[in-house]
C-alpha cells in the first residue's frame, strides 16, 4: 500500500473549503453558546454497545478490538454518547448541550460517498414542553439565516403518527405491518395492491393519498378529513400546526412543510421530527426531533430530550466559495520582528515571509501572486 | 422544475421507451441518439443514459432525481432510495441453474457462480445453506460447463440461452422487472413533478394492459 494514498471514503480538506467549514462550525457553536448551551466533548472511540439503539441497517461502523477483547467503534452518531454521559454521570437536568465533531459510517465502496462526516448540534435534555422543540427549530432557522442559506424548507413530521393511524384503522396486525413497510418504502405498486381489498371502506381515499401525504402543510391537512377522529391524532396535528405557525411568525420567508407518511429516523424517536433542506441541496442540512426514549437504553427512568444535528459538509457544499483576497507577504530583518508583526496584525490575509533574503521573498511573492511589503527598504 | 432521469441503456432503454412515450414524454432524441448520452432539450425532463449499476450510483449521489433500472440491480446493490413503481417492462426472473447431473440436495458446500453475489448470498441464507460464491462478470453459463462451479444464479428471460448450453433450471428465485426509483430528497424537492410523472406512467401502464 502506498504511503501517499488515503483509505477509501476519506478525504483531506484544506484551503477555502477548510476555512468555510471552520466558519460554519463557529457560527453554529457561537450561536448556541450565546443562547446558554454548554459544550460537550465525547471521545471518537466508544464501546459498540453504546450504539445499540441505532437501527443496524442504517449504518455500518468502523470496528476495532481493545486489549480485553471488547469491541470498540469510531462513533457513528453524536447523540447516543450524550445519552451515555447523562446516564453515567448523574448530571442535573434540565441541561442544554452543544457539540461538534466527526462521525464515521462505512458507505458503499467506491461510490463517491465519504465515511467521515462532520456534524454540529444541540441536545436539550429535561424539558417535556413543546417549547424545547421550538427552541431547537428557532435556533436552527436563525443559524441558517446567518449562514445565508437560500430558500430553506423545514419539514415537520411525527414519529408516532403512522403507528397511531394504523391503530385506528380496522385492519389486522399483519396488514398493518405490510402496509407500513410499503408506505415507508414508497413502494407504490405494492401499496396499491395491499389497499385494493379496502376499496369500499370510508377511509379508502385517505389510504390512497397516504404515500403522497407530504409537502404543502395545508394541502396535507386537508387529506386527513376522512380519518377517524382520535384525540391522540388531534394532539399530534395540533402540535405540528402550532409549531408551523410559530416558525412562520418568526421567519415569514421560511417554507414549512408537513410529512405524515414518513418513517421515524430511529426507534427511540417519540414525538416531533424535523428536517431541513434547500432546493439546491443534495443532502438534508439538519435533522432532529424529540426522543424521550433516548436514555432508556442506559437507565430505567425516562428523560425528555430534543435534539438536532447540522450536517456541516452539506452546509459547506451550499456556501458560495469566494476566491480569497490577494495575499500580502511581509519581508523583514530579524531586528524588525516587532514592527513586522504589528503590521501583519493590521493587514487582512497577510503573513510574515520568513526568507533570509529580499530576493527569495520576491520569488515567493511572484509564485503566490502576492503583494510584497519589504520592511528592509523602509529602513534604508 | 426539471426532472433529471438516469435511464439504463441498452435493453431496458428499448423496452421502457414506449411506456415513457405513452406517458407523454417526447423520446425522439433518445431514439435518434447516435453516440449521445445526455439529452437536455426537453425543459421538463433531462435524461442521461448509463449502465444499470451506475444508474444506482448517480441516484445515490443526487446527480439525478430518478433512475429507471432493473430490480436485479436494485437488489444486488441493496438500494436505499425510494423504489416507487414497478414499470413491468423487462420482466424476467432469477434462477438457480446447472447441468442435468447437478443434485441440489447433495450434502456439500456448493460452489455457485454468479454476477449477483449479494442476491445469491441472501437466497442461500434464506434456505439455510452456506455456499461458496464465485463472481463472474458475464456468460455465467460457462461456469458449470467447465467445472468452475456446481451451479449458477442468473437472470433468465426465456430460458433459451440455458437450453442451448444444456443447462436446466432447478429453482426460480425472485421475479425481475424495470423499476422507477426516486432519490429520497428529490422526492421532497420536486414533489409535484414526480407525482405527475408517476400518475402519467400508471395511466400509460393501464392503457397498455
Amino acid at each position: 500500500m502506498s504511503n501517499k494514498q488515503l483509505p477509501t471514503g476519506t478525504r483531506d480538506e484544506f484551503g477555502t473549503i477548510a476555512m468555510v467549514k471552520e466558519q460554519v462550525t463557529q457560527t453554529i457553536q457561537t450561536n448556541l453558546k450565546n443562547r446558554g448551551f454548554q459544550k460537550i466533548i465525547t471521545p471518537l472511540l466508544e464501546y459498540r454497545d453504546v450504539f445499540k439503539p441505532l437501527a443496524k441497517q442504517t449504518y455500518q461502523p468502523y470496528q476495532l478490538i481493545d486489549e480485553h477483547g471488547d469491541t470498540l467503534v469510531l462513533r457513528p452518531d453524536m447523540t447516543l454518547p450524550v445519552a451515555r454521559v447523562m446516564s453515567a454521570t448523574g448530571i442535573d437536568t434540565p441541561v442544554k448541550w452543544y457539540y461538534s465533531g466527526d462521525i464515521f459510517r462505512v458507505k458503499r465502496r467506491l461510490s463517491g460517498s465519504y465515511n467521515q462526516v462532520t456534524q454540529a448540534g444541540l441536545e436539550i435534555i429535561g424539558y417535556a414542553s413543546l417549547k424545547a422543540e421550538w427552541e431547537c427549530l428557532i435556533t436552527a432557522s436563525e443559524i441558517c439565516q446567518q449562514l445565508a442559506i437560500p430558500d430553506l424548507t423545514i419539514e415537520l413530521s411525527d414519529a408516532q403518527f403512522v403507528a397511531k393511524v394504523l391503530n385506528v384503522l380496522p385492519i389486522n396486525d399483519l396488514m398493518q405491518q405490510n402496509l407500513k413497510t410499503a408506505l415507508f418504502a414508497k413502494d407504490l405498486t405494492h401499496y396499491a395492491k395491499l389497499i385494493q381489498p379496502l376499496k369500499n371502506d370510508r377511509f379508502y381515499p385517505f389510504l390512497e393519498a397516504w404515500p403522497w401525504l407530504f409537502g404543502d402543510f395545508e394541502a396535507v391537512l386537508q387529506q386527513l378529513t376522512t380519518l377517524p377522529q382520535q384525540p391522540a391524532l388531534q394532539n399530534i396535528i395540533g402540535d405540528l400546526k402550532k409549531t408551523k405557525n410559530f416558525l412562520q411568525q418568526h421567519f415569514p420567508t421560511l417554507t414549512v412543510t408537513l410529512d405524515l407518511s414518513v418513517e421515524s429516523p430511529q426507534e427511540y424517536y417519540t414525538g416531533m421530527v424535523f428536517k431541513a433542506y434547500s432546493q439546491a441541496a443534495n443532502d438534508y442540512l439538519f435533522s432532529g426531533g424529540r426522543y424521550d426514549q433516548l436514555l432508556s437504553n442506559f437507565q430505567q427512568t425516562i428523560q425528555p430530550a430534543v435534539g438536532l444535528a447540522f450536517d456541516i459538509d452539506a452546509i459547506v457544499a451550499q456556501q458560495a466559495l469566494q476566491q480569497p483576497p490577494v495575499k500580502t507577504l511581509i519581508y523583514f530583518e530579524p531586528e524588525q520582528w516587532a514592527d513586522a508583526q504589528a503590521l501583519q496584525a493590521n493587514i487582512p490575509n497577510s503573513s510574515l515571509c520568513l526568507t533570509d533574503s529580499s530576493k527569495a521573498a520576491q520569488r515567493i511573492a511572484e509564485q503566490q501572486a502576492a503583494k510584497l511589503i519589504d520592511l528592509t527598504e523602509r529602513q534604508a | 422544475m426539471t426532472l433529471k432521469i438516469a435511464l439504463t441503456k441498452g435493453r431496458t432503454e428499448k423496452q421502457v421507451l414506449p411506456l415513457l412515450e405513452a406517458s407523454g414524454i417526447d423520446c425522439s432524441a433518445i431514439r435518434n441518439k447516435g453516440r449521445q448520452l445526455i439529452f437536455n432539450e426537453d425543459p421538463d425532463f433531462h435524461f442521461i443514459l448509463a449502465k444499470g449499476p451506475d444508474v444506482a450510483t448517480y441516484l445515490d449521489r443526487s446527480a439525478v432525481d430518478i433512475g429507471i433500472v432493473g430490480s436485479d440491480i436494485l437488489a444486488e446493490q441493496q438500494n436505499t432510495q425510494y423504489d416507487m413503481l414497478d414499470l413491468k417492462t423487462g420482466q424476467c426472473r432469477f434462477a438457480l441453474a446447472s447441468t442435468p447431473d447437478f443434485n441440489p440436495n447433495q450434502t456439500k458446500r456448493k460452489i455457485i457462480a454468479t454476477k449477483y453475489p449479494n442476491i445469491t448470498q441472501s437466497y442461500f441464507e434464506r434456505i439455510g445453506e452456506d455456499v461458496e460464491i464465485i463472481k463472474i462478470e458475464g456468460s455465467v453459463e460457462l461456469a458449470p460447463l467447465v467445472g468452475l462451479a456446481d451451479a449458477i444464479v442468473d437472470l433468465v428471460e426465456t430460458g433459451s440461452t440455458l437450453r442451448e448450453n444444456n443447462l436446466r433450471i432447478y429453482t426460480e428465485l425472485q421475479p425481475i422487472s424495470t423499476h422507477l426509483v426516486v432519490n429520497r430528497l428529490a422526492l421532497k424537492q420536486k414533489r409535484s413533478e414526480i407525482f405527475q410523472l408517476s400518475a402519467n406512467l400508471k395511466r400509460a401502464q393501464q392503457l397498455e394492459v
